[in-house]
This record gives structure tokens, C-alpha cells and sequence, in this order.
């Protein structure tokens, strides 16, 4: 790819700079690939040199250390407190009783456990007394998995602190050379809400996403690693084991069984998945567009009433509306029975029976529910666009289309580029519309019992749901899905937002 | 001796005397949680009011009563068994699921002695896996029989399937009978012409074989039944009783739906049987599942609690609190008492049901991707143009069920009294993997056994195609209609098969 200059990039027409952005992304990838390579190779250069760096410093510290340096190697604190600073000293030596007493209590028996995920599943005993079976709970892999997890973060957040106490030392032998006063736990506690104060405002968000967000997301990665479903799980019945990539064996195997292969579904509803989210986001968006324009343009009447009409649907919960329009297009529905009542068809449209019809008519119902959202905001974008540009052009002589690609266009794109990828991408994964619409309906009949009961509408997100709350509950191949589509969404995501013309030529409507 | 004997008869009294005191201790208040349908919620805490007042062990019950219904109670007690309901109630083909999940106690051997007893044999078997009764029988009512409009369809067309969808193309009104989305109605045309799909499960729940006659001419019949009923455009594929209110003439569906369509269609409502339907002049009378709802206990670790929660769910699925609710609500009971009782047999929905029960086949246990598996035929029969579409369809199906099990359909299986007659085996050690096979023939009253394709139950080869060897085996004449090969003596045996002919060598 010819590296071009400024000008020569700005002579090229609007669509032969679209291209040239996609072909210098694409050629740049090779290139990308190498670059990213050397900065790991980098990074991890590094990573070894801070370690080593990091380890000298501990020998040195230890060295040089007098006797409650050298002891709070061992009793976190040791350190602080004999130099007074007692309120860090306690805190340190808190952290490590609560370390030591969780790892004793339970943190050993999670992380012992955590290879095999279990042991013993549960047992019954007959008791004649009570004529009944009495159940014993062992091992529960699920838990094993999350306390497992949650004790290795337990293991690095110690080590964390660990490094730090250590580093008090050397601070506390540093002022002590320098002949300046230590900070008392008064001056920590008043630090907190002074220079420290992000410190003291980011804690419990910090802790919470750690424990509410990135917890959970590892657990459902590592899920995809066992065997965890309704019949294995891991509790009231079998125990789950890891079974490394089988699972994505399965999803990526050509192997029919029983019907066709799991890659064949795979490929087939990533298929329909991304035409289904290009389709949803565009004629939402050109189209949303177009009757927000019809409604600003002057001379029309009525402009409040026409938005408010709109925006109606907006005011009614999707949810219902979804179900209720998808009651109108059955087969019994009122649209088929008007229309057969009018003698215009003599047998019901197959709306939801036939793949092509269900497919085209859920993108058709969505333009209906997601116009009037683009039209909310665009009508406030189109109003922004400075008027002297459209009056210039108008006195150049352009036409109203050629306003509408030169200008309205390019500066909607600009402005609504970032949104247009987001709701691609939302798109993808929107389960409401195609749930409640059709359930995914019709049942792909080709697709393997392993598969669930896949349809032709339904999109990764809805199958995942599908084979979770199954027959089978596979929840191991759930997870796998969810990685793949967080692989696609990610990498849709990361091409798109190096083509857009807001990231591109940021400075362009300024 | 005697100081032995007098030891022996202090413990002996010791033991009476504390499993005395034991059984008495069942005395006492319990918190529990019960998930009942909305409908019966406040019947039910009613019934447990009544328990607490007249049970003669002195159990209390203090019950949190939720609206759960049968359809979502299994797939909330498997997600989390901990935190479910102490007794819930569900649907009979979420048996297996719950029983695998170890969501469901057994029942005590008292208990199940009486549970045996008083209701009708195929709820029973509905909440038996293996030799184990794991549920409590709550109704024997979900079947499925026809609705009609009188308005459309006169009463001696509803004997027939081709009369009916006549009437309604006529009337240009929809025929309701669920096909693409549930097997539990299409099955309908298969038990029709006599196919059956049954399962075997063992005690855990686990499914260990299949005997499955879909794919087979009389399925073939089957399917060109369903495709008159699928190829009209007056089809519809629901089992919503409110179908009437948009435009349905009749509709298939269960005792579920009386109340609304008795709303609908007021004196033009008719119920009765399934229709038969004709192919190349024979007729066929429409099967149906006989299915019921069940109510489980959740394994308890206190046993004293547990007995006490027993009792409770004993009571609740007896013949007074049946009739209360077929009283209340028309459920169908399963108690073989409540069942003759003249009101239950004066109710026309409930006649209706019986009389299609002649027609119909006790669901028993079924693999649950079994209903994925079987609904989407109808699909594959309406796309299909001709029979070898339709026969297309049924070789669909047949690969589906074979890989349940991960069947190894390349060679032949002996099943028989050596591996307790699973045509599922997984083992290598019964398959005729190069044409022959060493087998051990254990010494019992029957050494027989028959040489099957995996998965089905029909001999491929058998006593008939013996060449060699034919001295080592029983010649039952008339009473082998199966053509087993049944072994005089138990022993090592090598059997080896080439091309047509069998031969057996004692080693």
C-alpha cells in the first residue's frame, strides 16, 4: 500500500478514501503483527528486568535492614510499628492474620481442590428409622471453582502487600538517613482525604468490579475449560472435572453427528448473526435519518405531533409490544386473517413459518421499533450542522442530494460513527427482538441434538440461551459461545474503529 | 445359652425402645418452602392447614407457599438445588432431569407401598427410574384430545382427520394441532400406526437405552398421515386453547384449556377423541402421551424433617386432597378411588380424555433431547415432495437418536442376558467389531440373547441363520418368535459372523 500524502489523500473521492483507509488497515497488519511482537518481546524484556530489579531490592532491603526490617519479612509491619508508625504497621499485620486465618479455615482446602475440582460428589444413606434417605453434601465443584479463583486473587493481593511492607522499610531507613519526620497514622488519616483523596474515592468501586465484574467473568471463562452442566453439576449430582479444549473441539469439529456438524450450525448462525446486525443497524440508521430530515425540513406542519407520534412506540415497554406484533404475524394472526377476510390472499402468509420470511420480517419489525430512537437523535445532530454551509452550497449550485452526501452525510457519520459501532455491535447481541419475536423459530432440522434446538432466526446470543436452559444444560458450551462472540465482537469492534472518519480525521468539524 | 439369649433380648428391647422413642420425635414445627401452580396456591395452604390439624404425628408445618409453575420448577430446582423448594410439583417429562440433578428424595418403602397401590399404573411408572419411586403422583390428566366448533364441524365428521380439514378449509378456519414445536403432540401420528419410542433409565436417572420404532414402515404410514395434516393450509401449528378466538375450528390440546374454550365457544363447544386418518385405505385412530404431574420432595439433610416433609407431600397427593383440587380446579386425579367417583366421571373433558386413553401410550421416562429431536420431524415431512422425503425425514430422526448414546452403528451388538439386554452398550465387548466375538455366557434361567444394530430392538440375525454350531443351541421352534439364539449351557463361546450365516464354537 503506496503511502500517501495529505493532498493526494484529500483528492481522492469520498468512497476511494474509504478504501484506501480499509487497504492501509489491512496492509498494516503484517507490519501490526511484527510491531506487536517486538513491544512483548519488549515488554516482557522489562517485566524480567523490574523483576530482578524488584529482587535485589528485597535482598538489599533485608541486608541493610536493622532488626524490625529483617522481621517484617516474616510479620508483616514489624517495620512501622517499631518506628511508630503504628497505625500502617497494624494494618499490615491485620491483612496477614486475615490471610493466614482464611488459608487455614478454607483457603488451603479451595486451592487443594481446585485441580480436580472435587473429590467426593454426595451420598445417600437409607435410614430405616425414618423410612427415608438421608443425603450428605461432600465436595461441590462449583464452589471449588470460585473460592479456588477468589483465593488465587486472596494469594496475589498478599504478595502485593507483601512487596509493599517491604518497601516501607527501605522508605522508613531512606527519612531516617535524611533526618525528616516519619508520617504518623494522624498524617496518613488526614492524607486520605487530602492528597491521597482518589485513593479513599476509588476503593470500593475498585473492590467492587474486582469482585462483582472481573471475578465473575474469569469464573465463566474457566468454565468453558469443565464439563459443568445440568447432569454434571458439580453438587447434588456429579462432580466437573477440566477437560482442557475438548469443548472447543466440539464447536469447531466438521464431524456430523447426528445430524450436522456443530461448525456447520456455528458458521451458519454467525451468519445470520452479522447479516441480521448489519441490516438492523442501517436501515435503522439511513432510515431513522431520513424521516428525521422529512420532519425538520421547512413547511411541514405539525412537527411536534409527528415526533410525538413516533416516539409513542418508544413509550410503550418493548417487551410487549415485541410479543404483541409477533401475535400479529402468526398465522391465525390479525394481519393474515384481515387479509384473507379481504379475499386478497387465499392461504396465510408464512411470516414466521418459512426461514427467509421470518429472517426478513424480524429485520422489517426492528426498523419499525428502532426508527424513532435514530430519529430522537438525529433531529438534534441535523439541527447542528451550520446552515451557511447548506446556503453556500445551494449559491455553488448543488442539489439536494449532493447536500445530502457532501455535507449531512459525512457530518452525521462523523458525529455518529462511535455510536453506529456500538449499536452494531449491540445489534449482535440483541436478544430481546429476535426472542420475542420468533424464539428463534423455525427449528433448524438439519442441526444435531447436541445443538439444542436451533432455529434459523436465532442469533448467537439467543442459541446460548437455548443450549443453557435445554434439555441438557450445557453450560461448559455456553461459555465457549460467549468466548467466540466476545472474539468477533472484539475484532468487528477493532477494524471498525480504525476506519472511522471521527477517529481518522478528528480535527475535520472542528 | 441362655445368658446369650437373655443379652440378646435386652437389646433387643433397648433397639424397640429408641426406635419407639425415635418415631415419636417426628413432632415438631417445620419451615418449609413448597412451589405449587398460581391456581392451587391457595388451595394448598388450605390442604396444609387441614394436614397440620389432623396429621396424627404431631408435625407442624410452616409452610412458605410460592407460585411456581409445573414447567419452570425443574429448571429453578436443577439450577440451584440448595435454595429450591423443599416439595415442588412439575411435569412428567422433567422426571429424569430432576432425578440426574439428584433434586428429587426417594420415596420411603411404606410410602412407595402405598403410592403403588392407590394410583393408576402409568403414573406410577411416570415416577419410577430403575427399581426406585422418586416422586409422589399429583394428577393423570396430561393428555392431549380434540375441541371442536359445532358451528363448523358436524359431529360425524370429527371421527375423521380428512373430514376435518375438509370442514375447516371450507369454512376457511385454522385446524389447531401442535407439530413443529413439540414432539409430545406429533408422536400422535407415530403411536397411531403402533411405533413406540421407549426408554430405560437406571436408578440414578441416567438413560441407558432406547427401543425406538420410528424409522420402520409402520412410521413411514405415520408421516404420510402427518403430511395431510401438515400440507393444509388451515393448519396451525398451537395448542392454545384462545386459538378459537382467532379464527380456529378445533383444536388439540389437553384438560388444561376447557374453562377458556367453554369462555369461547360457549354451546357450540365439542369434545371427544383424536380423529383416525386413512393411508391406502386402512385408518388409523390418532395416539396421544399420557402423561401426569408429579410432586417431589428435595433431599433433605436432616431426616427427622425429611420424614416429616414426606408426610406432609403424602397427604397432599392423597385421595381427599385430589378430589379438592379436580373440585376446585378440574385436575384430573391420579388416585385410583378418586378416579371412579361419579362426579370425576360426569366431567366431559375428562370422559373425552378417557376415551382417547384407549388410543394412548403412558409416557413413562424419555431422554429430554428426545423432544428436540422428534418435533422438528414435521418440519422435514411438510419440506418433503415425495416418499423418499418423507422416508428422508425418518433416517434424519433415526441419526439423532443414535448419537444420544454415541452409538457405534458399524457393526452388529448381541444383547442378551451377558450385558443385561442394553442395546445401548457402550462397551466394546459385545460388538462384532472383525465379523466375530468371544463371549461369556453367564449360567441363568434364560442364555439367550440377540444380535441387534445398536440402538434397536429388532434381530438382525439370529437362530435361523446358525450354520455351525447349531447343537450348542435351543431349537424353541414356535415359542422363539424373536429368533434369539439361546445357549443350552453357560460358558466361553466364540460366535463369528460371515455374510449371512452365524457360527457358534464352545471354547
Amino acid at each position: 500500500m503506496k503511502q500517501l500524502t495529505d493532498l493526494e489523500y484529500l483528492k481522492l473521492s469520498k468512497w476511494k478514501r474509504l478504501l484506501h483507509r480499509l487497504g492501509s488497515f489491512f496492509a498494516s497488519i503484517p507490519h501490526g503483527i511484527v510491531n506487536g511482537l517486538i513491544s512483548l518481546g519488549r515488554g516482557i524484556k522489562k517485566a524480567a528486568v523490574g523483576l530482578r530489579d524488584d529482587v535485589t531490592d528485597i535482598f538489599a532491603t533485608f541486608r541493610e535492614g536493622d532488626w524490625s526490617a529483617k522481621a517484617s519479612f516474616l510479620v508483616m509491619g514489624t517495620g512501622n510499628i517499631a518506628h511508630g508508625q503504628w497505625l500502617r504497621g497494624l494494618l499490615f499485620l491485620l491483612f496477614e492474620v486475615v490471610f493466614i486465618v482464611y488459608m487455614i479455615t478454607g483457603g488451603i482446602y479451595w486451592l487443594s481442590m481446585l485441580p480436580s475440582l472435587g473429590k467426593q460428589g454426595p451420598t445417600l444413606e437409607y435410614d430405616p428409622i425414618y423410612d427415608i434417605d438421608v443425603v450428605t453434601y461432600h465436595d461441590n465443584s462449583f464452589k471449588i471453582l470460585l473460592y479456588g479463583v477468589l483465593t488465587i486473587f486472596f494469594i496475589v493481593a498478599l504478595i502485593y502487600t507483601w512487596r509493599v511492607n517491604i518497601r516501607q522499610n527501605k522508605l522508613i531507613a531512606q527519612i531516617k538517613r535524611s533526618g525528616k519526620k516519619l508520617k504518623s497514622g494522624k498524617d496518613d488519616l488526614r492524607s486520605l482525604v487530602d492528597d491521597q483523596f482518589h485513593k479513599t474515592l476509588l476503593a470500593l468501586p475498585l473492590t467492587g468490579i474486582l469482585l462483582f465484574t472481573v471475578l465473575p467473568i474469569f469464573f465463566m471463562i474457566l468454565v468453558a475449560f469443565t464439563n459443568y452442566s445440568g447432569t454434571n453439576n458439580g453438587y447434588t449430582n456429579n462432580l466437573f472435572t477440566w477437560v482442557g479444549l475438548d469443548n472447543f473441539n466440539t464447536l469447531l469439529s466438521w464431524k456430523a453427528v447426528g445430524g450436522q456438524s456443530y461448525a456447520a450450525t456455528f458458521g451458519e448462525v454467525l451468519a445470520w448473526t452479522l447479516i441480521w446486525a448489519f441490516f438492523a443497524t442501517f436501515t435503522n440508521y439511513f432510515l431513522g435519518m431520513m424521516v428525521a430530515m422529512l420532519i425538520n425540513k421547512k413547511g411541514i406542519k405539525l412537527k411536534k405531533l409527528w415526533r410525538t407520534v413516533l416516539v409513542m412506540t418508544i413509550a410503550v415497554p418493548q417487551f410487549i409490544s415485541l410479543l404483541y406484533v409477533s401475535k400479529m404475524f402468526a398465522k391465525n394472526g390479525l394481519i393474515n386473517n384481515f387479509l384473507m377476510s379481504m379475499g386478497w390472499i387465499t392461504k396465510a402468509l408464512p411470516f414466521w413459518e418459512d426461514p427467509t420470511w421470518a429472517r426478513i420480517t424480524v429485520i422489517l419489525i426492528n426498523i419499525w421499533i428502532g426508527i424513532p430512537y435514530l430519529m430522537l437523535i438525529t433531529t438534534g445532530i441535523l439541527m447542528n450542522i451550520p446552515q451557511d454551509l447548506y446556503e453556500s452550497s445551494r449559491i455553488d449550485g448543488a442539489n439536494a442530494w449532493q447536500q445530502y452526501f457532501k455535507i449531512t452525510l459525512p457530518y452525521m457519520l462523523f458525529v455518529t460513527g462511535p455510536y453506529l459501532l456500538t449499536s452494531f455491535t449491540g445489534n449482535m447481541n440483541n436478544f430481546n427482538v429476535i426472542y420475542l419475536l420468533t424464539g428463534g423459530a423455525p427449528t433448524n432440522t438439519a442441526a444435531s441434538s447436541a445443538a439444542g434446538s436451533v432455529g434459523y432466526t436465532d442469533l448467537l446470543i439467543t442459541w446460548l440461551f437455548k443450549i443453557t436452559t435445554g434439555a441438557e444444560a450445557q453450560y461448559y458450551m455456553a461459555s465457549v459461545i460467549g468466548i467466540m462472540v466476545f472474539v468477533v465482537v472484539a475484532l468487528i469492534s477493532l477494524v471498525v474503529y480504525r476506519c472511522l472518519p471521527s477517529i481518522k480525521n478528528e480535527e475535520d468539524f472542528q | 445359652m441362655k445368658k446369650l439369649l437373655s443379652v440378646l433380648l435386652t437389646l433387643a428391647m433397648v433397639l424397640t425402645m429408641t426406635a419407639g422413642a425415635f418415631a415419636a420425635s417426628l413432632e415438631g414445627t417445620y419451615q418449609i418452602t413448597i412451589w405449587v401452580a398460581e391456581e392451587v396456591k391457595d388451595l394448598t395452604a388450605k390442604q396444609i392447614e387441614d394436614f397440620n390439624a389432623t396429621n396424627e404425628y404431631g408435625i407442624t408445618i410452616v409452610a412458605n407457599i410460592e407460585a411456581v409453575s409445573e414447567a419452570d420448577a425443574a429448571t429453578s430446582m436443577i439450577t440451584d438445588v440448595e435454595a429450591g423448594a423443599d416439595i415442588f410439583c412439575f411435569a412428567q417429562d422433567q422426571f429424569a432431569r430432576l432425578v440426574q440433578a439428584g433434586a428429587l428424595s426417594s420415596l420411603g418403602k411404606q410410602a412407595a407401598e402405598i403410592v403403588r397401590t392407590s394410583n393408576d399404573a402409568g403414573v406410577v411408572a411416570a415416577a419410577t427410574s430403575g427399581d426406585t419411586l422418586y416422586a409422589y403422583p399429583l394428577t393423570s390428566d396430561n393428555g392431549y384430545f380434540l375441541y371442536y366448533d359445532k358451528s363448523v364441524i358436524p359431529d360425524e365428521d370429527v371421527d375423521s382427520l380428512e373430514a376435518i380439514i375438509a370442514d375447516c378449509e371450507k369454512a376457511q378456519k385454522y385446524f389447531a394441532f401442535e407439530m413443529g414445536t413439540s414432539a409430545w403432540y406429533n408422536a400422535s401420528f407415530f403411536f397411531a400406526t403402533g411405533c413406540v419410542s421407549e426408554w430405560k433409565t437406571d436408578d440414578d436417572g441416567t438413560f441407558i437405552s432406547v427401543h425406538d420404532t420410528f424409522n420402520s414402515p409402520a412410521g413411514l404410514i405415520a408421516v404420510k398421515g402427518m403430511k395431510k395434516l401438515v400440507d393444509s393450509p388451515f393448519h396451525l401449528s398451537s395448542s392454545d386453547g384462545a386459538s378459537f378466538a382467532s379464527n380456529a375450528a378445533a383444536v388439540v390440546t389437553g384438560i388444561w384449556a376447557y374453562t377458556t374454550i367453554e369462555g369461547i365457544l360457549g354451546d357450540n363447544m365439542g369434545v371427544t377423541d383424536l380423529p383416525s386418518f386413512e393411508v391406502d385405505g386402512v385408518s388409523y385412530h390418532l395416539g396421544s402421551y399420557n402423561g401426569c404431574k408429579l410432586m417431589g420432595v428435595k433431599p433433605q439433610t436432616d431426616p427427622i424433617k425429611g420424614a416429616a416433609i414426606h408426610r406432609l407431600a403424602q397427604y397432599l397427593t392423597g385421595e381427599k386432597c385430589q378430589m379438592e383440587r379436580f373440585e376446585a380446579r378440574a385436575w384430573g386425579p391420579s388416585n385410583l378411588a378418586a378416579q371412579a367417583s361419579p362426579a370425576v366421571q360426569a366431567n366431559p373433558g375428562l370422559v373425552a380424555l378417557y376415551t382417547q386413553n384407549a388410543y394412548s401410550v403412558p409416557q413413562g421416562q424419555i431422554h429430554g433431547s428426545w423432544w428436540d429431536i422428534a418435533k422438528v420431524i414435521s418440519d422435514d415431512v411438510k419440506n418433503a415432495t415425495d416418499d423418499a422425503g418423507l422416508q428422508q425425514a425418518l433416517d434424519n430422526y433415526y441419526d439423532k437418536i443414535s448419537s444420544l448414546f454415541n452409538l457405534d452403528t458399524s457393526a452388529l451388538l448381541f444383547v442378551g442376558a451377558w450385558n443385561g439386554w442394553n442395546n445401548a452398550d457402550e462397551s466394546d465387548t459385545y460388538y462384532f467389531k472383525d465379523g466375530s466375538l468371544t463371549l461369556d455366557v453367564p449360567a441363568s434361567d434364560y442364555m439367550g440373547g440377540r444380535i441387534v444394530n445398536p440402538g434397536s430392538w429388532d434381530t438382525d440375525k439370529g437362530f435361523a441363520q446358525v450354520t455351525v454350531g447349531a447343537d450348542l443351541i435351543k431349537d424353541l421352534g414356535a415359542d422363539n418368535p424373536d429368533n434369539n439364539i439361546v445357549f443350552i449351557e453357560a460358558g466361553n463361546y466364540t460366535v463369528t459372523i460371515d455374510g449371512d450365516a452365524i457360527s457358534i464354537v464352545k471354547n
